[in-house]
C-alpha cells in the first residue's frame, strides 16, 4: 500500500497554481482549436455548426498543404540537423583555450539574442538583388560583374530561409554543447592520451557519448521550436511565391488571416499539434528514461 | 472622533465613486475601430474624439487605432467573442452582411451626409438594394514616372501602350542596368492591384457588365502574360512575388526605379525626384483606366439597452466626421482623397489652410484637384460581392503560379474561375 506523506499533499497543493495556469493558458486554447477545426466558421469569424470534418477534407485535398508538409519536414530536419553539427563544431572550438575566447563566445550569442524578425529582415536586405549588401560587396571586390538574383526560384528562397534558420539556431546548440563539455572530467582525455587515442577516437568514444544528454535536450527542444517557427519565413517570403515556401506555422496564419478560412486553419493547427505531440512524448520518455538511469 | 472621520471619508469616497458611476452610465458609449493609414493616424483621432465629446457630453467615444496588419485578426476575434465595435473602418463589408452583423446606413445616416457623398461611392456600398457602409476615403492609382531617367535613357514620350512600356524599359535598362525600369508587386500583400491595372487596361476585369465573374477571360490571361514578360525581361525588381509596393515606392523616391503604377500619396513621398503623373498604359486600343481604392465605415449590430439612443449617437458621429472642414482636415492630414462634395470643393480651392500629418507642411490644392479628376474616371474592386476575398487571394496565386512558370496563365485563371463559380 502506498502511503501518502503529509509533505506530499503540500507538494501537490503548491502545484495547484501552475496546474490552474496551464489549464487556462494551454488546455482551453487547445480545446478551442479542436472545436474550431470541426465547425464551419464564416469569413467574418462567426462560429456556426459542426460541418462533418469538412475543414480536414479541404486541407487534405489542398496541394498547398501537401507542399507545406513537405517543406515543414525539410525545414525542421535541415535546420535542426545542420545547426546541431555546426553547434558541436563551434562548441568544441570555443571550449579550447585561446586568447579572445570570451569575446568569441559573446559574438556567438548575438544571433540568438537578437529578434528573429530583425534577423530575417537583415537577411532579406542582404540578399536583395537590387540593393542587397551581398551583391554590393561581391561587386566591389570584383567577384561578380553585375548584380545577381540570389533567389531566382522558390526553392532558392526556401534554401536561404533554411540558412537563416540554421544561423539563428546554432548558438543554442553551441551553448548546450559547451555546458556539456565543461562537465566532462579531464581525466578521461588524459587516460585516452596515455593510450595513444587520436582526436577523432576521443571525440567519438568520450566527447559525443558524454554529450548525449545535452544533445538530446537541444535536439528535441529545437525540433519543437523550429517546427513552430513563424517569423523567419513570414518576414522573408510570407509563403510566396504560390504557396511554395510555407511551413505549417505560416500556412496556418495565411489561411486564417489572409484567406479568412479559420476552420481550415484550425484543422491544420490540429494536424501540427498531433505531429508535435509525438515529438513531445518522445522527449518526455527520453527525459524519464535518463532520470531512471541516473537513479540506478 | 478619529473613527467617525474615517467612516465619513470612506462614505465620501464610496459616494463619489457611485456618483461618478451613475454619471458615466448615463453616457452612450461608442466603440470605434479606425485603421491606421500612416504614421500619424493616431495623432488626429484623439483630437477629434476630444472635440466630439466636448460637443456631445452625453456620448463617450472610444476610438481605437489598429494597424492594417492586425485589423482582420482583431475584428475576427471581437466578432467571434461577440464584442464587435459599434463602428468599424475596414475595406470590405460583404462578409459581415452575409452573417447579418451590420446595420443598414438608412438607420443612422442623416440626409445631409448622404447627399454630399459622391453617388458612385455611395452606390459602391449597395448590396441587393441596401447600402451597408459609408466611404471613409479614397485613393487613386496612376502612372508615376521619373522625368530625368526617361530623358537620360532617350525615352521621348511617356508610355501610353504596353508596347511603349516594353520599349521604354529596354532603353532604361540599356542606359543603366542598376535602375529598375518598371515596378510590379504581385505579392500576397497587394497582387490583386497589379491584376486590376493590366486586366482593366486590356479590356478585361474581374466581372462583366452584369456583375458575373469573368476571371479567365482572354484579356485577363493576356494581362498575366504581360506581367510575366516584364519579369522575364528583367524590367521589374527581381522578386515581385515578395517585394511589396512599399520598398518600391521608396526606390522610386530614391530615383532607383523609373516608372511605377502607384498611389496618389506617392506625390508626397517622391517629392525629391523630378516626376510626372500620367494615365495607366493600355493595350489593344482600349481606353486607359486608372484604379481607385476606397475604404469604408460600417456600423455593427450590438445588444444594447436602447438601440435608438445608440443609433442617434452614431448619427452624430458621422455628422461630425463628415463636417466640411473636419473631413477636409483629415484628408490633408492623411494625404488621401475626399468622397464628399463640399470637402472636395474646399480642398481643390484651399487645401493650404490644413496641416499634413507629422508637420510635413501644408496641403496642396493642385494635388487634390489633379487626383480628384483622376478619381472620377477610376475603376474599383468589386468588393461588394461576397466572393471578393476568395477572388482577391485567387488572382494573386494565379499571377504567382503563372509568373514562376508553374502553370500557364490560362490554366491558373481557368482553375480560379471554376473555384469561384461553383
Amino acid at each position: 500500500m502506498i502511503k501518502i506523506h503529509k509533505n506530499d499533499i503540500s507538494a501537490y497543493l503548491w502545484l495547484v497554481p501552475s496546474l490552474l495556469l496551464m489549464s487556462v493558458m494551454i488546455a482551453v486554447p487547445v480545446f478551442t482549436v479542436f472545436k474550431m477545426s470541426m465547425v464551419e466558421i464564416s469569413k467574418s469569424g462567426v462560429i456556426k455548426s459542426f460541418n462533418n470534418f469538412e475543414n480536414f477534407k479541404n486541407v487534405f485535398a489542398s496541394a498547398a498543404f501537401r507542399k507545406t508538409l513537405a517543406n515543414t519536414l525539410i525545414w525542421t530536419v535541415s535546420v535542426v540537423g545542420i545547426s546541431t553539427v555546426l553547434g558541436i563544431i563551434i562548441g568544441l572550438v570555443l571550449n579550447l583555450d585561446f586568447p579572445g575566447r570570451k569575446i568569441m563566445r559573446a559574438i556567438v550569442v548575438f544571433p540568438w539574442a537578437t529578434s528573429l524578425v530583425i534577423q530575417a529582415l537583415i537577411w532579406k536586405y542582404i540578399l536583395s538583388a537590387e540593393y542587397g549588401s551581398l551583391n554590393v560587396i561581391l561587386y566591389k571586390i570584383g567577384v561578380i560583374s553585375s548584380y545577381k538574383n540570389w533567389t531566382p526560384t522558390a526553392s532558392a528562397f526556401f534554401a536561404w530561409e533554411c540558412w537563416v534558420g540554421i544561423f539563428v539556431t546554432v548558438p543554442f546548440v553551441t551553448f548546450c554543447v559547451l555546458s556539456g563539455l565543461q562537465s566532462i572530467d579531464n581525466s578521461y582525455y588524459e587516460s585516452a592520451e596515455v593510450d595513444g587515442a587520436s582526436f577523432f577516437k576521443k571525440l567519438f568514444t568520450i566527447t559525443l557519448p558524454l554529450l548525449k544528454k545535452n544533445l538530446t535536450v537541444s535536439t528535441v527542444l529545437n525540433i519543437i521550436y523550429v517546427f513552430n517557427s513563424f517569423p523567419i519565413i513570414w518576414t522573408i517570403t510570407k509563403g510566396d511565391p504560390a504557396d511554395q515556401t510555407h511551413t505549417i506555422a505560416t500556412y496556418i496564419y495565411d489561411l486564417a488571416f489572409y484567406n479568412r478560412k479559420s476552420g481550415d486553419a484550425a484543422a491544420v493547427s490540429v494536424i501540427g499539434f498531433v505531429i508535435l505531440c509525438i515529438f513531445a512524448t518522445a522527449y518526455m520518455m527520453m527525459t524519464i528514461r535518463s532520470e531512471k538511469e541516473e537513479d540506478i | 472622533m478619529k473613527k467617525a472621520l474615517t467612516v465619513f471619508l470612506v462614505l465620501l469616497v464610496a459616494f463619489s465613486v457611485f456618483a461618478k458611476g451613475s454619471a458615466e452610465s448615463k453616457k452612450t458609449e461608442l466603440n470605434v475601430i479606425i485603421s491606421q493609414y500612416g504614421n500619424y493616424t493616431q495623432d488626429w483621432w484623439p483630437k477629434f474624439e476630444q472635440k466630439f465629446e466636448e460637443n456631445n457630453p452625453d456620448i463617450d467615444l472610444k476610438i481605437e487605432i489598429v494597424s492594417w496588419n492586425d485589423l482582420y485578426t482583431v475584428v475576427g476575434t471581437r466578432i467571434s467573442t461577440n464584442q464587435q465595435p459599434d463602428i468599424l473602418n475596414i475595406d470590405t463589408f460583404s462578409d459581415y452582411v452575409a452573417d447579418d452583423l451590420l446595420v443598414p446606413t438608412e438607420k443612422y445616416v442623416s440626409d445631409a451626409v448622404k447627399n454630399k457623398i459622391f453617388p458612385g461611392f455611395w452606390s459602391a456600398n449597395d448590396l441587393n438594394g441596401t447600402v451597408w457602409a459609408l466611404p471613409i476615403l479614397a485613393s487613386a492609382r496612376a502612372l508615376f514616372y521619373n522625368k530625368d531617367i526617361l530623358k537620360a535613357a532617350g525615352v521621348s514620350k511617356v508610355p501610353e501602350t504596353w508596347d511603349e512600356v516594353l520599349d521604354a524599359c529596354a532603353k532604361i535598362k540599356a542606359y543603366d542596368s542598376k535602375i529598375v525600369p518598371w515596378s510590379l508587386d504581385i505579392s500576397t500583400d497587394e497582387g490583386q492591384a497589379a491584376f486590376s491595372y493590366y486586366s482593366w487596361n486590356n479590356g478585361g476585369g474581374f466581372t462583366d457588365a452584369k456583375g458575373n465573374w469573368t476571371l479567365n477571360s482572354k484579356e485577363n490571361v493576356e494581362a498575366i502574360e504581360f506581367m510575366k514578360t516584364l519579369i522575364d525581361s528583367g524590367y521589374t525588381t527581381a522578386n515581385p512575388y515578395t517585394e511589396t509596393r512599399y520598398p518600391q515606392q521608396d526606390a522610386f523616391a530614391a530615383g532607383s526605379l523609373a516608372m511605377m503604377l502607384g498611389p496618389c500619396n506617392l506625390y508626397d513621398i517622391a517629392s525629391n525626384v523630378n516626376f510626372g503623373v500620367a494615365s495607366m498604359p493600355t493595350n489593344g486600343g482600349n481606353k486607359s483606366v486608372n484604379m481607385g481604392v476606397c475604404d469604408r465605415l460600417m456600423v455593427f449590430k450590438r445588444e444594447v439597452k436602447d438601440e435608438n439612443v445608440r443609433l442617434a449617437a452614431i448619427s452624430k458621429f458621422f455628422d461630425a466626421f463628415y463636417d466640411e472642414k473636419t473631413y477636409a482636415e483629415y484628408m490633408v492630414f492623411e494625404g488621401f482623397l475626399p468622397v464628399t462634395s463640399d470637402s472636395t470643393a474646399l480642398l481643390a480651392k484651399n487645401a493650404e489652410q490644413f496641416e499634413k500629418g507629422g508637420n510635413a507642411g501644408k496641403g496642396n490644392s493642385k494635388y487634390f484637384s489633379d487626383f480628384i479628376a483622376i478619381l472620377g474616371a477610376c475603376n474599383f474592386y468589386p468588393t461588394a460581392k461576397p466572393e471578393w476575398n476568395d477572388v482577391k487571394q485567387g488572382v494573386i496565386k494565379a499571377e504567382q503560379e503563372a509568373c514562376i512558370g508553374k502553370v500557364s496563365a490560362k490554366d491558373a485563371l481557368d482553375a480560379l474561375q471554376k473555384q469561384i463559380v461553383k
